[in-house]
């Protein structure tokens, strides 16, 4: 949908059918010929000018240590659109046309002589192009870069357009603790407003997840039993079946609670959590979810040991192929104490979640590749179907993020006969089923928001702080315990640590297995 | 994607019992599903978004619309009741057939499904029994959507009963066989039925893509002076293949749009001038005028009344024009601005949808397009202008 200011300001916009198209604009991306260029940035915006999202007033300037032409540039980013693009075609003359407003310039992020060859490109291809003045920078480049990246862009002067906009996309990870999120978030704020900064989650961006806010919000069943009085506890699994994939040595540093937990797992959560905002805004929406995300309970070094479990995986199997363990991976430390799996037990101090806990589990080279959140309901008050329902589960929801998008509610139904038996069913909603189509990758849809400007899909600084200071006491507390770890604690290929089980089945519970 | 289709003749000589059809239908799917019950994964999961109720003219029509909704199932799973009129048999008959089609997913494992209803009618059957034999078969608390492929009988008692149905009625302008008697028509029945249901046509679902190429022009700030500025406005189409004589629709939708979005009024037709064939409308926006042209550009097959380009000139030498190169499939945009000073183009793809994608596309709206309402009354009114 084109937003209202647009309707009036280009009349032809009226009515309905027409799809949101991106506004004239230069995309300046750093780290131009890094791997998430090549396999996301540039096949997503090639998406998009095939879906003819984008207008002719349109360009692309590569930015990157190594020197080429804007033809070698171009040559390779086509290769690139052949390899990672889910097609895996190019049309030749459209690629043209598109190429056309591709330039590329060889530049050191750290020296401001470059900044300033940028400016000039940039009013360059702006006169050419008619971009507008609006200029979108997108830093793809290592973390220690991004502060210097917009120290330097406002000391140029190119955080200000005379005539368009300016507007930022930053990359993950957002700081490696909650102290260093915060020098990053007070560096980038000397030079550019909250609007102008957009700290991309691709989570986010998923279906799914945005149908959260839909399926939530837009029925009127769900909502009155979305609290404490209907709902006995919430699984948030996060599970992949890859190992480090040679990133061993960054993995070293990191580990599942700040690569995925703090992050991804959070953004998921508070959409769980959150109350309704007063309208589909990005500032509303992100109001509630940071409201709630304050209600979580903090950790205090007891509560780590009891309402979370860290692991790490030994040698073992996925889908009948042997994997090494995780310290036998290359650039890993043979006695390394980094987690690769994490549970943690979130616990809100709110009126609608008081007493319901929210056991998250997100970790490597687990059984199934599968991102889920299940709602599981309370029991039955009074079981008057004795011990016909003995093997019946309560009701659950589940969302399923990825793969297979959809919803699915299990309930007990009469197994037909004479005996009364009871059985789960589920009811399945599948996206690829009621909605035969191609969903958007997740880039298409975030980059296109941030060129219309909704920042709904994107973290704000409040939420990137708030995410480290729920996670750093279980990080201290594992940093100062490293000797206990006991790791590795479970087989590649299976669901985890024993203990994660144990934990759940302490209190009552247990896993859905997924 | 890879479709499944069983069929099961259900006799109905003395009407459509629907109970025993739907008996039928579950016990079909009870068949489809025992097909793996040692699997679950590979289990039908029978899926319905929405009723679409089809109304075809004879065989040949029927396995047009069979073909075509394999597609539209892929996107849609439904229950597709599909009326086949033999209005000329002497006899009246009513039979019906039921089958469901599948899908598998793209791992292979479970099918989605949805169901076909056949009834195919005969004779005084047709106007008589088959609206009342369609009602009870409707999946409730879903949208149902009737697709008229023909051309609309408003007075048609079969096409009241079923549009009476329907929350939205799907048409296709381009099948008109009198484009201009029954555009103006259409008009007339819009105006009439605004309150009660809504009307959608595939052949407005067809200039979306020209309408958001044009509309883009005016995204970029820069041009859009240029709008209140406009002096003329030329779009050229191919000649419609049932009544080449007369402007495609598409052509007269495309200046409808523009006229409605810009607050043109009608000044006058020169309806003789200029090249052959060529219509020349004088338009009024405010205190300016501005000349419409309608170009038919030389026939050529599998066109069908598709526009071939629109250009839009304005004052001071601006210029913004799409064209189609259709044996390319590549569109072509390019705006032309201060005298020439800035120039943009580009080349774009054009994919030709299928009817089936069409159709898909239509059955994801529900409310009622007043835009395009709008536009045909324009068309229409710009039409009664005309002096044959």
């Amino acid at each position: 949908m084109q937003t209202a200011e647009n309707v009036v300001e280009n009349p032809l916009r009226a009515g309905m059918r027409l799809e949101r198209t991106a506004e004239p604009c230069a995309v300046v991306i750093f780290g131009a010929s890094g791997d998430l260029a090549k396999r996301k940035l540039i096949p997503a915006l090639y998406r998009l000018v095939q879906e003819r999202l984008l207008p002719a007033e349109f360009a692309i300037i590569g930015l990157g240590r190594t020197a080429m032409t804007d033809d070698e540039y171009r040559d390779r980013m086509k290769a690139s659109v052949l390899e990672f693009s889910e097609s895996k075609q190019i049309d030749e003359e459209v690629w043209q046309s598109f190429a056309q407003g591709m330039k590329f310039l060889p530049s050191n992020i750290e020296n401001a002589e470059c900044y300033q060859a940028l400016a000039k490109m940039l009013e360059e291809v702006e006169r050419e192009r008619g971009t507008q003045g609006n200029r979108l920078f997108y830093l793809s480049v290592a973390p220690e870069f991004y502060a210097e990246a917009v120290r330097q862009l406002g000391a140029a002067g190119l955080t200000k357009s005379e005539k368009g906009w300016v507007r930022v996309i930053i990359e993950k990870p957002f700081g490696t603790d909650l102290e260093s999120a915060r020098q990053l978030n007070q560096g980038i704020l000397q030079h550019l407003d909250e609007k102008q900064i957009y700290r991309i989650d691709h989570y986010l961006g998923k279906e799914t997840v945005q149908n959260l806010l839909v399926f939530r919000f837009a029925n009127g069943i769900f909502e009155p039993m979305w609290n404490r009085q209907y709902i006995d506890h919430v699984q948030i699994t996060n599970a992949e079946t890859v190992g480090v994939e040679g990133r061993g040595g960054y993995y070293e540093k990191s580990g599942v609670v700040r690569d995925m937990i703090q992050n991804h797992v959070f953004q998921v959560l508070s959409l769980v959590a959150m109350e309704p905002p007063a309208a589909l805004n990005a500032e509303s929406v992100r109001d509630e979810k940071i409201k709630a995300m304050h209600a979580a309970r903090a950790f205090t070094p007891e509560r780590v040991h009891t309402d979370c479990i860290r692991g790490q995986y030994g040698a073992g199997a996925i889908g009948g192929k042997p994997v090494p363990g995780y310290r036998e991976e290359n650039g890993v430390a043979p006695d390394s104490a980094t987690e690769t799996y994490a549970m943690v037990t979130m616990r809100f101090d709110n009126w609608r979640w008081s007493g319901v806990p929210f056991y998250i589990r997100s970790g490597k080279r687990l059984s199934k590749r599968v991102t889920e959140i299940a709602i599981q309901f309370k029991q039955a008050p009074h079981q008057l179907f004795g011990t016909a329902m003995e093997h019946i589960t309560p009701n659950q929801l589940i969302i399923r993020v990825q793969p297979d998008e959809g919803i699915t509610m299990r309930v007990a139904a009469k197994v037909p006969g004479q005996v009364t038996r009871i059985r789960d069913v589920n009811m399945d909603f599948r996206y690829g089923a009621s909605f035969g189509v191609q969903l958007a990758e997740a880039y298409e849809r975030l980059i296109l928001d941030c060129i219309l400007g909704d920042s709904t899909l994107y973290a704000r600084k409040d939420m990137t702080e708030r995410g480290w200071e729920l996670v750093m006491p279980i990080l201290e507390e594992w940093g100062a315990s490293k000797a206990e770890a006991d790791f590795p604690n479970y087989e590649a290929g299976s669901w985890g640590p024993e203990a994660s089980f144990n934990l759940l089945e302490a209190e009552g519970r247990k896993w859905r297995r997924t | 994607m890879q479709t499944q289709e069983s069929t099961v003749t259900f006799s109905a000589l003395k009407g459509v019992d629907a109970a025993k059809l739907e008996k039928e239908l579950t016990a079909m799917w009870g068949a489809s599903s025992g097909e793996s019950a040692d699997d679950p994964a590979v289990g039908v999961t029978r899926a319905c978004v929405l009723n679409l109720i089809v109304y075809a003219e004879g065989q040949e029509e029927r396995a047009e619309v069979d073909a075509l909704l394999e597609v539209v199932v892929q996107r849609h799973p439904c229950r597709a009741l599909l009326v086949v009129a033999d209005r000329g048999a002497e006899e009246a008959k009513l039979e019906a057939f039921i089958s469901t089609r599948c899908q598998l997913t793209s791992r292979g494992a479970k099918k989605i499904c949805g169901e076909q209803i056949t009834i195919a009618a005969a004779g005084s059957a047709v106007v008589d029994s088959a609206a009342t034999a369609v009602a009870p078969l409707l999946v409730p608390d879903v949208p149902i959507f009737l697709w008229w492929k023909d051309i609309p009988h408003y007075e048609d008692k079969l096409f009241d009963r079923l549009s009476e149905l329907a929350d939205r009625v799907v048409i296709d302008s381009a099948s008109f066989d009198n484009p201009h008697f029954d555009l103006t028509r259409l008009a007339q029945i819009l105006g009439e039925r605004s309150e009660s249901g809504s009307i959608s046509d595939l052949n407005w679902g067809r200039l979306t893509s020209w309408r958001s190429l044009v509309a883009s022009f005016w995204d970029v700030s820069d041009y859009r002076a240029s709008l209140s500025k406009i002096e003329s406005v030329r779009v050229e189409y191919d000649p419609p293949d049932r009544a080449p004589g007369e402007i495609a629709p598409k052509a007269l939708l495309a200046v409808g749009w523009l006229a409605t979005c810009l607050g043109w009024e009608i000044e006058g037709a020169d309806a003789a001038a200029g090249e052959e064939e060529q219509r020349r409308f004088t338009l009024r926006a405010g205190e300016r005028s501005l000349e419409v042209v309608l170009q038919p550009t030389e026939d050529v097959a599998g066109r069908d009344g598709m526009i071939t380009s629109l250009t839009i000139r304005a004052e001071g030498g601006d210029e913004f024009h799409v064209a189609l190169r259709p044996e390319e499939n590549k569109l072509e945009t390019g705006a032309k601005v201060g005298g020439g000073q800035h120039e943009v183009s580009r080349v774009l793809g054009y994919e030709a949808r299928s009817e089936g994608q069409r159709l898909s596309s239509e059955l994801e709206i529900l409310t009622r397009d007043v835009l395009y309402e709008k536009a045909v009354a324009f068309a229409a009114r710009l039409l009664g202008t005309i002096k044959e």
